[in-house]
C-alpha cells in the first residue's frame, strides 16, 4: 500500500517513462516536465507552436532529455491533435498545458476524439497525505460535477475506488458524507449516502465498505462516532471521503490545503487515459506527485476509467 | 467591549462575567456533565439541570460531581426538555441555555417556535468559530446548523446574525466572504449567484457595519490575484475574513468540523434574540464543551448590557 507522495513517486518511477502529451505547453511547465523526465517518469510530447516550444526547451534542462514536438500553431487544433496522438497510441497521459480548463473538458467529451467511455462520467479525485496520518486519503468529487445524482455518485465512487486500488488499498473504506449521521428525508445528501451504503452492503462496489450517511466528525473520529451511537469499521479509518456536491468538495479540498497545510495531488478519473488538470491550489512541488499518480494509472493499462 | 480575538480570551473573560444562571438540557452523558462541573468550578455558571433526574444523578456520580444543591427540573422527552429550557431563556428566567446529549434539531425547533411567538423576526442560524493558531482574529463559519439550503434571503439573515455576534465581541466592521464552489467550469452555481446579490446588498449598507469581500473560495482569499500557491507558506490573518458564509448545511457542517483533522479549535452557538444557546455537538469532549460554555457566558453578558 502506498502511504505517501514519496511512495507514489518511487512506484511510478519503476514503470518506465510514459508518453505525456501537452497541448500548448507554458513556459512555467518546463521545470516540471524537466524534473519528471529526469525522474524517468515521462517522455514529453509537446503539441503547439514548434519554434516557441523549442525555444522554451532550449532554455530548460529538458533539452538534454528525450522529447517530441508536434507542430500545430493554433490553440484548438493543438488540443485536438494532442487527443489524436493519445488515441493513436497505447497508454499515455494528457496534461492540460496552456489550454483553458473548460476547453479541455469540452474536448474530452468529443465523440470522435474524446476520452470518456460511453455511459461513463468524469470525476476528480484529490489525494492528500495528512500531516498526522499514516496513510493517504482521497476526497471526491472535488472539481468536476456540480450536483451529482445518486447514479452519478455511484460512478464517482467507482472511479475513486479504482484509484484507491491502484494505490494498494485492497478494501477501501468510504465515508459517504452528509451534514448529519442520521437519514433525514429533508436532507438529500443523507438519502444518497444511505443508498450507496446499502449498495455496498450488497457488494455492488466489490471489496469496499461504504458507510453513510456519516457526518465529518464521525468519519474522522471513532470515539466521536461511538458517542453518537455510530459503530462501524469505517469511522476513524476512512480512505475515501465522498462529498455530497461541489460546493463542499471544492471548498473542503481547499480547506485541507490552506488551513491544514497539506500537500495535494489529484487526477481526473473516468477517462480512458489519465488526465492532469492544473488547479491553482496545487503547489509546484506537488505537481510532480500529480504526474506520478497519472503514471501509476497508466500502468494499469488504461482501462481504469 | 474589548475586542476578542481568541477562544482563550472568552475563557478569561467568562471568569469575570460569571457565574451566570445556565439551564443545561439533558446532561445525561459523562462528557457533558464533566463540562458542567468544570464550568461551575471555574466560576462561569450556576447550573440548572433539566431532564431525567435519575440519569443526571448517575452520570454526576461517575464524574464525582455533587449536584445536590443545584436546581433540578424533572422532564422527559427530548422535545419537551428542549421546549422547557428554551422557554426559560425567552421568558427571561435565565440568560443562557445549553444542550446535553440530545439532537440539536429539537433545540432549533424550540428556538424557532419561541422566536415566532416573540415576533422577533430573527432567523435562527448557527455560528461556528474557529480559533486558528497564528491568526489575529476568530473566524466564523455560518450557518452550520439550521438552514439546509438557504436562499439569498435566508443568507442575508444569516449574515446579519453573524455581524451582530461580531459586533458583540468588539469587532466594529467585520469582513465577510460568501463561499462558493464556483470554478472555471460547470456554469454559474447558485452559491455564486447568491454572492453576487449579497455583495450588492452589503455595499448598500443593508447588513450594517461590515465589509463583504470579493472572494468566494479559499484560493481567492489566500492567493488573491496570484495564479498558484507557490511560495505561499504563511497564512496572513488580515486576508482571512471574519465571517465565512457557507453555501448550504452540508458544506457548513463538514467544513466547520474539520477541526477533528486540523490544528484549529471550534466553538459554536446560536445567538437568539433573547440570549445565546450553547449547542456543543454530541461528539464533542468536555474541554471543548467548557470552551463553548465560556463563550456563551461572555456573549450573554454583552447581550444583557445591550438590553440595559
Amino acid at each position: 500500500m502506498l502511504r505517501s507522495f514519496r511512495d507514489i513517486l518511487d512506484r511510478a518511477s519503476l514503470g518506465g517513462a510514459r508518453r505525456l502529451v501537452v497541448p500548448n505547453p507554458k513556459e512555467e511547465d518546463m521545470p516540471l516536465l524537466s524534473e519528471a523526465a529526469a525522474a524517468g517518469l515521462i517522455f514529453p510530447c509537446l503539441v503547439g507552436d514548434g519554434e516557441a516550444i523549442k525555444s522554451m526547451i532550449d532554455e530548460s534542462p529538458l533539452s538534454e532529455k528525450e522529447y517530441e514536438v508536434i507542430e500545430e500553431n493554433d490553440r484548438q487544433p493543438a488540443l485536438n491533435r494532442a487527443l489524436e496522438v493519445l488515441n493513436a497510441h497505447d497508454g499515455g497521459i494528457f496534461m492540460q498545458g496552456g489550454i483553458p480548463i473548460q476547453n479541455v473538458l469540452h474536448a474530452l467529451h468529443d465523440k470522435t476524439r474524446g476520452m470518456i467511455p460511453k455511459g461513463g462520467i468524469m470525476s476528480f479525485v484529490s489525494v492528500f497525505p495528512p500531516l498526522k496520518g499514516e496513510k493517504l486519503i482521497l476526497v471526491t468529487d472535488t472539481y468536476i460535477n456540480n450536483h451529482p445524482s445518486v447514479a452519478e455518485k455511484q460512478q464517482i465512487l467507482t472511479n475513486a475506488l479504482k484509484l484507491a486500488r491502484v494505490l494498494g488499498i485492497k478494501v477501501p473504506k468510504v465515508a459517504a458524507l452528509a451534514a448529519i449521521e442520521q437519514v433525514n428525508p429533508s436532507i438529500p445528501s443523507t438519502l444518497s449516502a444511505a443508498i450507496l451504503s446499502k449498495m455496498s452492503e450488497r457488494r455492488q462496489f466489490g471489496d469496499a465498505v461504504v458507510e453513510g450517511p456519516l457526518d465529518i466528525d464521525c468519519a474522522l473520529s471513532r470515539a466521536a462516532a461511538e458517542r453518537k451511537g455510530v459503530n462501524s469499521i469505517v469511522t476513524g479509518e476512512v480512505d475515501i471521503y465522498l462529498v455530497p456536491e461541489i460546493d463542499t468538495g471544492f471548498l473542503m479540498a481547499e480547506a485541507l490545503v490552506f488551513f491544514g497545510k497539506m500537500k495535494t495531488a489529484g487526477v481526473v478519473m473516468g477517462t480512458s487515459k489519465p488526465v492532469i488538470l492544473d488547479l491553482a491550489f496545487v503547489s509546484r512541488e506537488d505537481r510532480l506527485a500529480r504526474i506520478a499518480l497519472a503514471c501509476l494509472l497508466d500502468g494499469e493499462g488504461g482501462s481504469y476509467g | 467591549m474589548t475586542m476578542i480575538r481568541t477562544l482563550k480570551e472568552f475563557s478569561m473573560s467568562a471568569r469575570e462575567k460569571g457565574p451566570k444562571k445556565f439551564a443545561v438540557l439533558a446532561p445525561e452523558d459523562e462528557e457533558f456533565m464533566r463540562a458542567v462541573k468544570i464550568s461551575r468550578d471555574m466560576g462561569y455558571i450556576e447550573p440548572v439541570l433539566v431532564g431525567n433526574i435519575r440519569k443526571m444523578e448517575e452520570v454526576a456520580e461517575k464524574v464525582a460531581f455533587n449536584i445536590d444543591t443545584f436546581q433540578k427540573i424533572p422532564q422527559t422527552g427530548e422535545q419537551a426538555i428542549s421546549n422547557l429550557g428554551i422557554n426559560m431563556l425567552f421568558s427571561g428566567e435565565l440568560p443562557i441555555v445549553g444542550k446535553g446529549q440530545i439532537p440539536t434539531s429539537y433545540i432549533y425547533r424550540s428556538i424557532i417556535r419561541e422566536e415566532a411567538k416573540a415576533v422577533s423576526g430573527m432567523t435562527v442560524s448557527v455560528v461556528s468559530f474557529w480559533d486558528i493558531p497564528g491568526m489575529d482574529h476568530l473566524v466564523a463559519f455560518t450557518d452550520t446548523g439550521v438552514n439546509i439550503k438557504p436562499g439569498v434571503k435566508a443568507k442575508a439573515e444569516v449574515i446579519k446574525n453573524a455581524v451582530f455576534v461580531y459586533h458583540l465581541i468588539g469587532h466594529p466592521r467585520p469582513k465577510i466572504a460568501v463561499l462558493s464552489g464556483q470554478r472555471e467550469i460547470g456554469g454559474t452555481l447558485d452559491s455564486y449567484k447568491d454572492y453576487d446579490i449579497l455583495k450588492k446588498s452589503a455595499d448598500a449598507g443593508e447588513f450594517g457595519e461590515c465589509e463583504l469581500v470579493s472572494a468566494t473560495s479559499f484560493t481567492d482569499i489566500f492567493l488573491g490575484d496570484k495564479n498558484h500557491r507557490d511560495g505561499i507558506t504563511d497564512l496572513k490573518g488580515d486576508g482571512l475574513p471574519h465571517i465565512l458564509v457557507v453555501p448550504c448545511l452540508d458544506t457548513g457542517n463538514i467544513l466547520c468540523k474539520l477541526d477533528f483533522f486540523l490544528d484549529v479549535t471550534r466553538s459554536s452557538l446560536v445567538a437568539t434574540s433573547r440570549g445565546p444557546v450553547c449547542i456543543p455537538s454530541r461528539s464533542d469532549f468536555s474541554d471543548n464543551i467548557v470552551q463553548q460554555i465560556a463563550m456563551c457566558v461572555v456573549l450573554a453578558d454583552e447581550m444583557e448590557k445591550g438590553e440595559q
